[in-house]
């Protein structure tokens, strides 16, 4: 029996034990019992990733509830594994805060119950054999994640409306994928991936069958402009629930997306691959563009995954289009940064998330507006969630510094020279280059707003000056989380080999200390050698302020330079919209936020002001856009439907007497 | 000329050629384009003239002086004079953003290697790389046409397009024949004297010269 | 050895930086008809602040004694990883373009934050525009980075220069210089100089850098101003060796490292004394058209990938 059996066995026992934990066990002991035991769950699901990924196989076939389609069977390959592991660690971590953070609304039976549902259903997806089997996954995470998200809708009326659009995009995205996988199966006479990756349409029916599924693996992965549900469901859900919603499962749009173009149907035409990138771009700059202009964080958190997803998907467009190019060796590498973005953004994502749930526990606020200072009141929730930040952002030494390395150098090793050269690439990468390159700089703004505005300076609001630290259960997972980021950032070498392993790329190798060389494309990264080298140049730079320090100790005064003496107030702090009101400036056209200024003079002189209120609303352009006609289309729809049912008996046997006419007429044809 | 020596030539004359058609689109100050635009005709120039040398053409030399005459000094000052006459040193209301506009002249420059493209494959010498080139410039000029609402303006942009089918011409057909090249210079000699002529006379009934005031007389 | 030819490296940087930015305000103050302070002025604050004590507003954290230490210590490492003197490399280390365009991320970073733990109104003023500045920057030089890296297949600057001084006939192909002018723009941009922002401003409204640092003093303000001054060094003559890589040491050799050595100070010192003059004549442009000289930078560098397209 290997590792792989014993996880995919552990698995369902687990999750049912932990279901009838959330049921049996009182409501005092519910959140550490079923909270544990969901950990457990993700271990397992780790377990069973690391198994897979290195290749031991396993299976585990079920009975089917629906006689005629056969058995329902579990066996993940090496790329299942790399997201089986993500999804149990991210699940773990989750629970393991859920513990300590969930209580009233969202420790419910029902909520706890739905908990287990929704993490083993993700780990359904990517253990998956048989496209019936990863539709049934698909639909568990849906169902377990909208209970949850559910959970909080007494207290919060937008919690509805979230709940609503979530429902609805999540099941535009299963009908897409049914209808998708439809296609495949129908041609190959059996659902299995073996069967289908062997006989796979060609011609209008595999772009077909592309389009259905690249839509609906798009929807669930939050890619612009089918995003709109992410920023309004993330937020809503308990913050042990937005982490594995943002870290994980959309993470599963793009292993979709990942099984179809490298595996189900990896000969494809040329625009394929330029309609992911275009998703993935737009993706990319749209989600950080609004998430750097945002100040609730957990929307921001949300937007800024709708980046980091555009940007997986624009890698993994990149790989398909040098692959049709023939430039194999490119190829691989930009998919090995495909995964290594996944493994660093599930990771700094459920920090992040959790750490504002940790922020929320302690002061009750997400607007950035209203915190401050929260370094000195919360030390590890701070530091843990600075750490994950700062991987947001791609600083060095951190897990997306080096996923987004390999990423660049996947895309300034393209070949666009010579006579031979691909003239679609040639227009692609440098355009590519440019959007990952904007995509990171204002990820930096992002990320320096929410550490500097959320921890450092002082307390904006009273109850952020109020704040106290989370208890162990939070705060141990939160840093341990931030030990994985720093983890993966200093030795990724190992994390890259996996990757190149699971996707079956060549030209990737660790070197040093688990440093990355990518032979394919000259270029090398060590980050404990760079470590190494700023410690000795940083030896001379503390030798020096040491003994400066011994002669001129720091002292403390107790007034900042207020242009000449006015005692400095806290409210004269910059807040996290007036840090972003250059950048709001700068993208007028694109943002186009309503702003109302209104000035109250004295009464004494119009010339005297009294009070200046400054108010400032972002809508997000696309929804207003795409999403405001449509809706309102439906609206009319439905007024109509509404006006042709009046309650009337007569009417309603009128409309079957009708429908049975045109039955019988279309028959009789 | 040595091998080396003519494509560097060639090269930074063609470096120069889209450094200028970049900055005209950036630049809204009428005195800071024209100066450009001399430029611009120098390197025109420059480029004739290394191709006139290299290729052992004695005329293609001496067409390099005319365009230096012309388009480097002789058009640039004519310009200056109107826009001292006129007063207008701004172009104070473009349609476009100048980041928008940068950002489409980098789009035009991409489309206009993509074009171009099968054209340099055919050629292997150093000149076919001034091609895309040539071409950016008659997009470029055609941006500026676009967007801008002063006359002056518009005869810049107009200009800069004439710049860029001079280049293509020269490149591709390995020089106009003299006769062509002169009767293009001569049209927009032309132009620029009706311009300065209609401007006087529009500074004369309104007080300014903005496109708008003309569609105005049509309604 | 090549080690010892880093240090070696460092140590030139460090003690030219301070007379770097002597000759820039000296030259600068000459031309605007001011006697001057001295070329040796920048040495002797540097070290008159480093000795002296520290002041903190009431309520400050440690990060206002930990971001002077970040930031002189990720220019440090830039001025490493560049090659300034010659173009050998550590095998573990290697001079990979993205790593130090990075690594002085960290840096401003470190700045930004340090504004804003002031809690005071221009600190945040000066970190948010510094940071909308980085941001703005940031496609500029990765396109740069690319259209460099192009020709040579390998984004490690140590590889770009060589290949730049067995061929100078690189150095004037259009790819190079529209690369530079971008270069030149976002150096500019990015160590705080006109027109981008007045590194000699007193008013705080104006200030974009200065008012990062308003509430550093003594020993942290010493370190800020030296960290500052070192990623003028690095980048500046980064640019000035990618314009003129002649002098640059091939080899590990003590006399090569020499001629390097003199020859890179003639040719900061130059690129210095440019600017310090052209600033006479500049004067800072609005903060909001920042972005339009951005763009332009970023044009050029992208003009210059696609014009690299055909250079074979």
């Amino acid at each position: 029996m290997t590792l792989t059996d014993l996880g995919l066995l552990g698995q369902p026992l687990l999750a049912v034990l932990a279901f009838a934990a959330a049921v049996a066990v009182t409501d005092q002991r519910r959140s550490a019992v079923a909270g544990t035991l969901n950990a457990a769950l993700g271990l397992a699901i780790a377990l069973t990733g690391i198994g897979a990924l290195l290749g031991q196989p396993g299976t585990l076939t079920l009975g089917s509830p629906i006689p005629g389609i056969g058995l329902l069977s579990l066996a993940p390959d090496r790329l299942g594994g790399i997201f089986l592991i993500v999804v149990g660690l991210v699940g773990a971590l989750s629970a393991w805060f859920g513990v300590g953070y969930a209580h009233g609304a969202s420790a419910t039976r029902a909520a706890w119950a739905a908990y287990p549902i929704f993490v083993w259903g993700m780990a359904i997806v990517p253990g998956a054999g048989d496209a019936v089997t990863f539709l049934l996954g698909w639909e568990l995470m849906a169902l377990g994640s909208t209970v949850l998200l559910l959970s909080e809708h007494a207290s919060r009326p937008q919690v509805r409306s979230a709940v609503l659009w979530y429902a609805a995009m999540t099941h535009l995205s299963f009908v897409l994928l049914l209808a998708g996988f439809a296609v495949l199966v129908g041609h190959a006479g059996g659902a299995s991936w073996a069967a289908i990756a062997a006989q796979p349409p060609t011609g209008a029916s595999a772009s077909l069958a592309f389009a259905l599924l690249a839509g609906g693996f798009a929807t669930k992965a939050g890619l612009v402009p089918v995003h709109v549900w992410l920023p309004r469901a993330h937020p809503e859900a308990p913050s042990h629930v937005s982490a594995p919603m943002s870290a994980a499962m959309v993470k599963l749009g793009v292993y979709g997306l990942l099984l179809l173009c490298t595996r189900l149907l990896p000969e494809g035409p040329h625009w394929w691959g330029i309609g992911l990138l275009l998703l993935g771009g737009a993706s990319a700059v749209y989600g950080i563009l609004q998430a750097s202009v945002t100040s609730d964080l957990k929307r921001l958190l949300a937007y800024s995954t709708t980046e980091n997803l555009g940007l997986m998907v624009t890698g993994l467009a990149v790989a398909m289009l040098l692959r049709t190019a023939g430039q194999r060796a490119v190829a691989d590498v930009a998919l090995v940064a495909v995964i290594l973005l996944v493994v660093s953004h599930a990771a700094f994502k459920t920090v992040l998330f959790l750490g504002a749930g940790s922020i929320l526990h302690a002061t009750g606020e997400r607007d950035l507006d209203r915190l401050g200072g929260l370094a000195r009141l919360m030390p590890r929730t701070a530091t843990a969630t600075s750490i994950a930040a700062l991987a947001a952002a791609a600083l060095p030494i951190s897990s997306g510094f080096v996923a987004e390395w390999v990423l660049l150098q996947s895309l300034v090793h393209g070949d666009t020279r010579g006579p031979g050269a691909d003239r679609v690439i040639a227009i692609a990468l440098p355009i590519t280059v440019s959007l990952v390159a904007l995509t990171a700089g204002l990820a930096l703004l992002t990320f320096v707003k929410v550490v500097g505005i959320a921890f450092l300076a002082r307390a904006r609001s009273e109850s952020a000056g109020a704040a106290h630290e989370s208890p162990a259960t939070m705060t141990v997972p939160l840093l341990v989380g931030a030990g994985l980021v720093v983890a993966l950032g200093l030795v990724p070498g190992w994390v890259a080999s996996g990757a190149a392993y699971a996707v079956g790329a060549s030209g990737v190798e660790q070197v040093g200390l688990g440093g990355v060389a990518l032979p394919a494309v000259t270029a090398l990264l060590d980050p404990v050698a760079l470590v190494l080298m700023a410690v000795a140049l940083a030896v001379p730079v503390a030798v020096v302020t040491a003994r400066a320090a011994r002669r001129a100790p720091r002292r403390t005064v107790d007034l900042p330079w207020g242009c000449g003496g006015v005692r400095v107030d806290p409210m004269m702090q910059y807040t996290a919209t007036s840090y972003a009101e250059p950048l709001v400036r700068v993208f007028d056209d694109a943002l186009q936020p309503t702003r109302d200024l209104d000035v109250t003079h004295t009464t004494e002189s119009r010339y005297l002001v009294r009070a200046v209120a400054f108010r400032q609303r972002m809508v997000d352009q696309v929804e207003r856009g795409l999403y405001q006609p449509v809706l309102g289309v439906l609206e009319a729809v439905g007024d109509v439907g509404r006006r042709a049912q009046n309650g009337s008996i007569q009417r309603y046997l009128g409309f079957s007497f009708t429908a049975l006419v045109v039955v019988l007429l279309v028959v009789t044809w | 000329m040595t091998e080396s020596l003519f494509a560097q030539t060639v090269a930074t004359a063609t470096g120069l050629l889209m450094l200028t058609a970049v900055l005209q689109v950036w630049r809204r100050s009428t005195d800071a384009s024209t100066k450009l635009l001399a430029i611009q005709g120098a390197a025109l120039a420059l480029l004739v003239g290394a191709i006139g040398l290299a290729e052992g053409h004695a005329e293609l030399v001496l067409i390099a002086f005319v365009v230096l005459a012309f388009k480097a000094v002789a058009l640039p000052w004519a310009l200056a004079r109107t826009i001292e006459r006129s007063g207008i040193h701004r172009e104070d209301s473009p349609a476009v953003n100048p980041v928008s506009g940068l950002l489409a002249a980098a789009g035009l420059a991409t489309l206009a290697y993509a074009v171009s493209r099968p054209l340099v494959a055919l050629d292997t010498g150093p000149a076919a790389h001034a091609v895309p080139a040539g071409l950016t410039l008659v997009l470029v000029g055609f941006l500026v046409l676009l967007t801008r609402h002063r006359a002056v303006s518009q005869v810049i942009g107009f200009l800069v397009i004439d710049n860029g089918i001079a280049t293509v011409a020269f490149l591709t057909a390995g020089g106009v024949p003299l006769v062509v090249e002169l009767g293009v210079l001569l049209d927009v000699v032309l132009v620029v004297f009706i311009l300065r002529i209609l401007s006087a006379r529009l500074e004369l009934a309104h007080g300014e010269v903005d496109l708008h005031d003309l569609r105005e007389l049509h309604d | 050895m090549t080690a010892l030819a880093l240090a070696w490296q460092v140590l030139v940087a460090v003690a030219l930086t301070p007379l770097l930015i002597g000759v820039m305000r000296q030259l600068r103050a000459r031309l605007e008809g001011r006697a001057g302070a001295g070329v040796g002025q920048p040495w002797r604050d540097a070290r008159k602040l480093l000795a002296k004590e520290p002041l903190a507003a009431d309520g400050a954290g440690p990060l206002m004694a930990a971001a002077p230490l970040v930031l002189v210590v990720s220019s440090l490492v830039s001025v490493a990883l560049v090659p300034l003197l010659g173009i050998a490399t550590l095998a573990w280390v290697p001079d990979d373009l993205f790593v130090v365009v990075s690594v002085l991320l960290v840096g401003t970073v470190a700045l930004a934050l340090l504004g804003l733990e002031s809690g005071t109104a221009f600190g945040g003023m000066g970190s948010s525009r510094h940071m909308m500045i980085a941001a703005l920057v940031e496609p500029t030089v990765l396109v740069a980075v690319y259209a460099l890296s192009v020709p040579v297949g390998t984004t490690a600057l140590s590889a770009i220069l060589q290949a730049r001084m067995t061929d100078p006939a690189t150095v004037v192909s259009p790819v190079s210089l529209l690369a530079l002018v971008a270069l030149t723009i976002v150096v500019l941009a990015e160590t705080g100089r006109l027109p981008v922002d007045n590194p000699a401003t007193h008013l705080e409204l104006t200030m974009v850098h200065e008012a990062m640092v308003l509430e550093s003093s003594g020993r942290d303000l010493g370190w800020l101003e030296l960290g500052s001054w070192l990623r003028l060094t690095a980048l500046l003559g980064l640019v000035v060796n990618l314009a003129l890589p002649w002098g640059v040491a091939a080899d590990l050799g003590v006399i090569a490292t020499l001629v390097a050595t003199v020859a890179f100070a003639a040719k900061l010192f130059l690129a210095g004394a440019i600017i310090a003059a052209a600033e006479v004549f500049l004067a800072k442009v609005r903060l909001f058209r920042v972005p339009e000289l951005l763009a332009g930078s970023f044009v050029l560098a992208f003009l210059s990938v696609t014009a690299s397209y055909l250079i074979v």
